[in-house]
């Protein structure tokens, strides 16, 4: 059994990955314990407000990269541990049998070379498969400069790997992660697309990577703006084929004077979700959400902030309106699009039915009619107040002298 | 009037086809206070006219059985109101309503059936297996709506090769997987005997729970809607929160 020390230290250098999710893979049980649960599960949830869903742990914290970011860096000092295969696999199991955890998301320092590293990678959830018979979920991060060969055997017994791309932009990978480059992260993502393509057209048995691959961005290390963020999150879901993009805004655990002293705000965090949301499911474009070198807006979020600038396509009628465009209302998500289509197919819909059918109307009234009726504000600034009235005040900032607000300009006007 | 029930499917039925021409009938399968001059009937159940009251809906809704075994289930105070108003509303039109969302019975209703799945859902993830001497897995929990066979067929999926128990505390019964077969049996309380490592295990599971938080991020409101208070009884990672 791991001791308790060891799964402290291999924990928290692993926390600040932001990938937990357990979903998109339907692995059956063939004999030993575990399966896929294809909607994903959630078995507990810190007081961070995150949720564990899997197992996050590296193998080792022993690294020979240099990122200036990264509190496991060679040159930080921070106590060190390594633990056995062994030792991941039956904490793994014991755990599972337990209902504690849905999976494995086991990543690794770069431990003496990218092959060593990734090679005991490889070689733990070779075993944890065969060896131990676990058929649950596996998440694997790959190791950049790694050998393609131990990519590929990575790949036929997870359930889903990532390559984490961790900063925006080559400029600010060269100046904060000298050691890694564009190449080395984009490389083994096409590599692994291509292969899983070639392993589902031959309908071959087994599973090569059936949850997809996905990859994370730290926001507010460096400075690129949301724009291009998002720019590259859609070539990354478009030409790599990728299943989710994760953002984690940047926590200052390392000082450098390369990096900002202060962490992103979360509220930009939750933006860039909300913007990539609108990317995957409601068939935003990033060019719509925001220009190439702005940022979102933080009082306003992505969808609003878009309907605002382009009032000609509002309000639409909930009665006649096609799906696409019922997503594109402010307030209105995927499953009150749903509920709506299903029930105007039986009555004409008016603004109490709406309600009934809670479908949140706080920001969707001004923007659409329900009957004929509508019971919004049309004035473009008093709209823009009310819209952004309660957010601002959540997250009140104090001004400064060169900046104002949209909120606080509206208010000057009384149009509130 | 007020008809009540037992609280299963066969005297549902029966009540229903009793009800259904009383503009003014209430059902219940809790205790309720009669109002004055107020009359009240306990209906038993009829398996006769229970079957053809069944026949019936099913002719009307292939799949509204589905929706009674779930509504039956709820927790919520209003389920004998809610599933009598769905399925009068069913019989009236005489065709599934389900899609119907703009009508209250059909809201009420989807709302009370996604409230019980919900709580399946969550209780996949929350359920919390403690390892016996003798290798079999026992789970206390105790759920807002009668819940617990419905989490079997999950967990055997998964853990094949061991026998689980599932009690539910608060209703004295448990959902038994033995290995084979599963069933439902009356439990009122359960004496288990833990392995030898169960604690071990369990300070493990603490202290990764505690290693994986990042304290300057705190957000306990998040984490309390996420995963309710209520529910924190039987999870070892949130013993010591609760006091």
């Amino acid at each position: 059994m791991i001791s308790e020390e060891k799964l402290q230290i291999l924990t928290e250098s692993a926390k600040y990955d932001v990938s937990c999710s357990s979903s998109g893979s339907k692995r059956k049980n063939e004999g030993g314990i575990g399966n896929g649960y294809a909607a994903g599960c959630c078995h507990s949830f810190t007081p961070d407000g995150r949720c564990i869903s899997l197992l996050k742990i590296l193998l080792s914290n022993d690294c020979i990269f240099r990122c200036k970011y990264c509190m496991s860096r060679a040159d930080a000092d921070v106590p060190r541990a390594t633990a056995t295969p062994e030792e991941i696999c039956t904490l793994v199991m014991d755990f599972y049998k337990r209902n504690y955890i849905e999976g494995l998301f086991l990543s690794s320092a770069v431990v003496k070379s990218p092959d060593y590293a990734m090679e005991q990678l490889v070689r733990t959830v070779k075993l944890l498969r065969t060896e131990y018979g676990f058929h649950g979920y596996i998440h694997v991060k790959g190791i950049p400069h790694a050998d393609p060969l131990l990519a590929r055997e990575a790949a036929q017994y997870a359930d889903r790997m990532s390559y984490n791309i961790e900063l925006p932009s080559e400029a600010s990978l060269k100046l904060l992660a000298p050691q890694k480059s564009k190449e080395s992260l984009l490389l083994p993502m096409k590599q692994l697309q291509r292969e899983a393509l070639a392993f589902r057209a031959e309908k071959r048995r087994g599973y090569f990577l059936p949850a997809g691959q996905t990859t994370q961005m730290i926001v507010g290390a460096s400075p690129e703006p949301d724009g291009q963020i998002l720019r590259l999150t859609q070539s990354l879901y478009r030409a790599n084929g990728l299943k989710r993009v994760y953002y984690s805004s940047y926590v200052p655990v390392v000082h450098d004077r390369l990096l900002p002293a202060v962490g992103a705000k979360p509220m930009r965090e939750h933006r860039l979700y909300q913007a990539d949301w609108l990317l995957r499911f409601y068939g935003f474009t990033a060019e719509e959400i925001v220009e190439d070198d702005g940022n979102l807006s933080l009082e306003l979020d992505p969808k609003c902030a878009w309907a605002l600038r382009n009032p000609q396509f509002f309000p639409v009628e909930v009665n006649r309106a096609p799906l696409e465009m019922l997503l594109r209302v402010p307030g209105i998500g995927a499953r009150s699009a749903q509920k709506i289509l299903s029930a105007r197919r039986y009555a004409r819909l008016g603004f109490a039915d709406l309600q009934k059918m809670r479908v949140v109307l706080k920001r969707a009234r001004h923007f659409l009619t329900a009957d004929g009726k509508f019971f919004g504000t049309e004035n473009p600034a008093a709209l823009r107040g009310l819209l952004t009235a309660g957010e601002a005040r959540e997250n009140a900032v104090q001004l400064d002298l060169f900046r104002e607000l949209e909120a606080a300009r509206t208010a000057r006007t009384g149009e509130l | 009037m007020i008809y009540f029930y037992d609280g299963t499917k066969q005297s549902f039925l029966t009540a229903l086809l009793a009800a259904y021409s009383d503009g003014e009938a209430v059902l219940s399968s809790r205790s309720a206070q009669l109002g004055l001059g107020e009359q009240s009937v306990f209906v038993h159940a009829d398996p006769v006219r229970a079957e053809k009251a069944e026949k019936r809906l099913l002719r009307y809704d292939p799949k509204c059985m589905e929706d009674l075994d779930l509504l039956l289930r709820s927790g919520a105070d209003d389920r004998d109101k809610v599933a009598l108003d769905y399925f009068r509303l069913i019989a009236a039109r005489k065709c599934p309503v389900r899609a119907m969302l703009a009508e209250d019975a059909v809201a009420a209703a989807e709302d009370c059936i996604r409230r019980v799945q919900f709580e399946v859902h969550r209780f996949h993830g929350f359920v919390r297996f403690l390892e016996s001497a003798s290798g079999a897995l026992y789970a206390p929990i105790a759920p807002d709506n009668d819940i617990c066979d419905l989490l079997v067929p999950h967990f055997r999926a998964r853990l094949p090769r061991f026998p689980f128990v599932i009690h539910d505390v608060k209703r004295k019964r448990a959902a038994v997987y033995d290995g084979e077969h599963t069933f439902l049996a009356p439990l009122d309380r359960a004496e288990v005997a833990l392995s030898a490592d169960e604690g071990a295990w369990q300070a493990l599971w603490k202290k990764y729970y505690k290693s994986v938080n990042i304290p300057s991020r705190e957000r306990l409101k998040q984490m309390r809607g996420y995963m309710p208070v209520r529910y924190w009884k039987f999870m070892p990672e949130k013993f010591g929160d609760l006091c």
